[in-house]
């Protein structure tokens, strides 16, 4: 197989570049809500099993072969030029979901971490991943009912948020708002590029 | 070897029996992820073979050695053969086809290695990401 060149326009016959971003955060936070803001597509839901992804990483021992317990992923799309389709991945923000965040992050331009100043501490497994992944994220608090519950700077400080990370308050439900918080991610991705 | 030998799950499969791949609904929502267990569809195989490459958001595209194939496919194959003859990523495989992202995966590394599709990764030369990811911005600013 041919390797592709991103400077040569994909001929005939070859997929576009497919580049992604993911979108954490704890249950009924709003990731589906944001990806469905902006998705070219209906959001879309594929279930993956856990004993599949597990075996992606080290322990797959540790998991039993007839676990059935399956997650539900959702997702979108956008088609951004005549190259490149962006995904947005919406993944499980939890602690006990963290046998998946490597399969799902990996290759990943940046994430979104959508964060409910009512529950923090849902997003804190997030954060310490991301960082530690050496993923480039920003934290974006949900702005339920339009009224951000703590200042930023008592959320940054109880999810220790480093001081060069990006700190946004954005609304999931508003289309143009998801867009600039994604603007904001790649901004920052952006940013590190060395 | 698919055509030779007819696989084990087309039987549970015929309910599912595709259309012509030229009028390919993608968008029709069917009734629920499949019941037929993952070690069915894919031979007992149960990783890819270079899950590197498939990455959940990698492109898939059905190459004309799978469109020439199609007739002498299995209905799985079929289906992906048809959903790929415009270019989708494999959680999208996963999602139209109501197939575990895992399955899905499988079907796919197999497919890649009997030449009916081609994948593109995620991969980005690192001297051409920032490139990349103006083009992103670009992008999402014009819709903004």
């Amino acid at each position: 197989m041919d390797s592709p060149r991103f400077a040569d326009a994909p001929g005939v016959g070859w997929p576009p570049m497919p580049v992604k971003i993911v979108i954490a955060g704890g249950f009924g936070v709003g990731k589906t809500t944001a990806v469905a803001q902006v998705s070219e597509t209906p959001v879309l839901t594929t279930e993956a099993p856990i004993t599949e992804i597990a075996a992606a990483i080290d322990r797959a021992e540790e998991v039993p072969e007839k676990t059935t317990t399956t997650v539900a992923l959702d997702f979108g799309r956008i088609t951004i030029d005549d190259e490149i389709k962006l995904y947005l991945f919406g993944t499980p923000g939890q602690d006990r979901f963290g046998f998946m965040w490597r399969d799902l992050t990996e290759g990943a331009l940046g994430a979104l971490i959508i964060a409910d100043s009512r529950r923090l501490d849902d997003s804190f497994a997030a954060v310490d991943y991301f960082e530690r992944a050496e993923i480039p994220f920003v934290v974006g608090v949900n702005l339920f009912d339009g009224v951000a519950r703590h200042e930023l700077a008592d959320v940054r400080w109880a999810l220790a948020i480093p001081d060069d990370v990006p700190l946004i308050t954005f609304d999931a439900r508003d289309r143009g708002s998801v867009l600039d918080a994604l603007l904001a991610v790649l901004n920052h991705s952006l940013s590190r590029v060395t | 070897m698919v055509a030779d030998s007819p696989p084990p799950y087309a039987a549970q499969s015929g309910a599912d029996e595709p259309g012509d791949p030229r009028s390919w609904d993608r968008d029709k929502p069917r009734p629920r992820i499949s019941g037929v267990r993952p070690y069915l569809l894919t031979h007992g195989r149960v990783r890819p073979f270079n899950a590197a490459v498939l990455n959940v958001a990698a492109q898939v595209m059905t190459t004309w050695e799978g469109r020439t194939a199609y007739g002498r496919l299995s209905y799985e194959h079929r289906d992906i053969v048809a959903l790929c003859v415009h270019p989708v990523s494999v959680a999208e495989i996963a999602a139209h086809l109501h197939l575990h992202l895992g399955v899905a995966r499988v079907l796919v590394a197999d497919m890649v290695a009997l030449g009916y599709l081609v994948v593109r990764g995620l991969e980005v030369p690192v001297n051409q990401k920032s490139v990349v990811i103006e083009r992103v911005i670009r992008g999402l600013t014009a819709i903004r």
